[in-house]
């Protein structure tokens, strides 16, 4: 009797156990499907949702499927920390894989922290988020302006730069490195200006920036409207400056038309890399999304790779313990659409970054690729 | 004189920008908060011209044309029964033009539109380059001034309406048709909003949140001019002028917000601001 009931103990035990294991692993994303960041929001999930899809078809996680759990963070502080409440709390996910402003990242740390579970962030930003459940496979501005800056100065021999920006921390951030690269490389920064977010009026910069005898233009507003309008300005006021543009993406470049040919970005994904795995992973997102793509951008391809690269944490690691996976995810390493990434320079990651120009028919055209390039010093008590 | 040019050429804009709001004001003692709804409005026809692959300068007419009609309706059925009650008009308005930016948002969607230059290039004015475009903005306001001279000045139309500007109850007495001009001047307003928008396209991004930044200013310029034009003209040369000049020799930051801030410095000495009336 009482080994009959021991092992209905253990059988239970077991089945419940076996059941624990097949249960799938959920990755967390939230993200502003509202808000300013709801024009690219719906590319980042897309991609997350192929990947889960191509993983899951190969078998899963340690024979478990992948699971997306997304939330609406309203690109926002406040409701950042409702999305990241819900999700760790609530739908308890495994790990939070997602690109989102740095105000939003900022108010979800603190619930990552308490929760402990791994957090990829895949977007961009202005560097130096540390926390030890933080990693990053995005670029930060040690990696993404020195490309813009050397080949300024290299092939359009410019010594003299004119820096314009939002007033806001993404905005001056860029433009401080921008400054403090360009004097270290010899050149000279002839003017540094700003204007509110919400500001639409850029005639005075635009005088000032044409009086300046500046020979090279680097600017890095709020992403969408203000970049358009000062762009548009820009052109209505003839400047034909070397435009070297830290906030405008393939896509805004696109919609800008005539206005936006020559403007030089710095990214590291542009749909144009000539890699098979670029391609293979357009031709999946084409064939799974057809009417529906949202063009893949340097947002939305680091969210696809994170999402490899916690799969192959959790593997290293053997499970989902947040301990183990944590070591891990400093370790593993992905070949993705952007090419090998590794995070582990003090959780962040060095990255290949394209130079690109933007043509007359809103292409864009490789002008230089700047392999492996250091993401610097960003966490060095991590 | 570079500086110069930039003052003249704010001022232009801000007088484009600024008249429409104007002509409802002066005339109804409304104040159409919609206004940056109707700005987006135009832009987006724009857009659309753009879209039907027309000449981009179809899209003036036709922005007029929409902001009118637009704007016809809105006066029957929103603004007519708060003539009486000002401060509900503008909660009123208001929240029109939340409604018309989302509608824009759900049929455009969010994304910046791209809309192609009406003119461009430059033009090598006192040895050194300028853009055509903001040139031509000072051309677009001295035709809209004028017209509105003309309007106030040389029609029945005209008389009518300066009729009840000054006695409503009187111009009623005498048989105007107070309801009719209300409309009409309403219509004119928006109108003018709409074009005044796609005269922004080439200087601004156009998304549905494009008519917002304007409304502040475009609003306290109005308080100070109160219901005079030529009032506008001078109020949009010295603030603009201030504005160029802050941004240009102190900071644009602070260039950003001199037009409300002298604004509201102005009517806390003198109420009436610029206007006798």
């Amino acid at each position: 009797m009482v080994s009959r009931l021991l092992l209905l103990t253990l059988s239970t035990a077991l089945a419940t156990g076996a059941l624990a294991d097949e249960a799938p692993i959920k990755i967390g994303i939230p993200v502003g499907l509202s808000g300013a960041n709801s024009v690219v929001a719906p590319s980042v999930v897309q991609s997350a949702e192929l990947a889960v899809e191509e993983i899951n078809a190969a078998g899963g996680v340690l024979g478990r499927k992948l699971e997306l759990e997304i939330a609406d963070d309203a690109s926002g502080a406040a409701g950042a920390q409702k999305a990241f409440d819900a999700l760790v709390f609530q739908k308890e996910v495994n790990a939070i894989i997602t690109m989102e402003t740095s105000a939003a990242r900022n108010a979800g740390l603190p619930i990552i922290s308490k929760g402990d579970i791994p957090f990829i962030y895949t977007s961009f930003y202005e560097g130096r988020s540390c926390n030890p459940n933080l990693f990053v496979n995005a670029w930060v501005p040690e990696q993404q302006v020195p490309p813009v800056v050397d080949h300024f100065m290299k092939s359009e021999k410019a010594k003299k730069f004119f820096l314009v920006g939002s007033d806001y921390a993404f905005g001056r951030g860029m433009l401080q490195f921008s400054r403090a690269y360009i004097e270290k490389a010899g050149g000279e920064v002839v003017g540094e200006e700003y204007l509110p977010m919400e500001g639409t009026d850029w005639t005075a910069i635009i005088s000032k920036l044409k009086s300046s005898g500046a020979e090279a233009l680097i600017t890095s507003t709020a992403g969408g409207s203000p970049n358009v309008t000062l762009t548009k300005q820009l052109r209505g006021a003839g400047v034909t400056l070397p435009y070297g543009n830290l906030a405008v993406d393939e896509g805004t470049a696109k919609s800008m038309g005539a206005d936006a040919a020559g403007i030089f970005i710095s990214a590291s994904y542009v749909t144009s890399i000539d890699s098979q795995a670029n391609k293979d992973f357009l031709a999946a997102m084409g064939k799974k999304f057809a009417g529906e793509l949202r063009t893949p951008n340097d947002l939305s391809v680091p969210q696809y790779e994170g999402v490899y690269l916690y799969k192959a944490a959790v593997e290293k690691a053997g499970s989902t313990d947040t301990k183990a996976v944590l070591a891990a995810l400093a370790e593993v390493s992905f070949t993705g659409p952007r090419g090998p990434v590794t995070m582990n320079k003090q959780h962040h990651a060095p990255l290949t970054m394209y130079l690109g120009q933007v043509q007359e028919d809103g292409s864009v055209k490789i002008a230089g690729t700047f392999e492996n390039v250091d993401p610097g010093e960003q966490c060095p008590g991590l | 004189m570079i500086v110069l040019l930039d003052i003249v050429t704010t001022a232009a804009i801000l007088f484009v920008v600024a008249s429409g709001l104007l002509a409802i004001f002066g005339v109804l003692k409304i104040i159409n908060f919609a206004h940056g709804a109707w700005l987006t409005l135009g832009g987006y026809c724009a857009v659309v011209t753009t879209a039907l692959g027309l000449n981009p300068w179809t899209a003036l007419p036709l922005a007029f044309v929409a902001g009118a009609l637009l704007g016809a309706i809105t006066e029957m059925v929103i603004v007519r029964p708060l003539y009486r009650r000002p401060l509900d008009a503008i909660l009123a308005t208001w929240g029109l033009g939340i409604v018309i930016g989302q509608l824009i948002t759900l049929w455009f969607g969010r994304d910046v539109q791209f809309t192609p230059n009406l003119l461009s290039g430059t033009v090598d004015l006192f040895g050194a380059s300028y853009s055509i475009y903001r040139l031509f903005t000072i051309a677009a306001a001295l035709i809209i001034g004028c017209a509105f001279a003309f309007l106030l000045e040389g029609t029945r139309l005209g008389l009518s309406t300066r009729a009840v500007i000054m006695n409503e109850t009187l111009a009623r007495a005498l048989g105007i048709d107070v309801a009719r001009v209300r409309l009409i001047t309403f219509m004119i307003g928006t109108g003018l909003t709409g074009l005044a928008g796609v005269l922004l396209t080439p200087l601004t991004s156009v998304d549905p949140n494009m008519g917002v930044g304007w409304l502040i200013g475009a609003f306290m310029l109005v308080m100070v001019a109160g219901s005079s034009f030529a009032a506008l003209a001078f109020a949009c040369l010295i603030f603009g002028g201030a504005q160029v000049m802050v941004s240009t020799f102190v900071s644009p930051i602070l260039g950003g917000i001199t037009v409300a801030v002298l604004c509201a410095l102005v009517l806390r000495v003198s109420p009436k601001g610029f206007s006798r009336g």
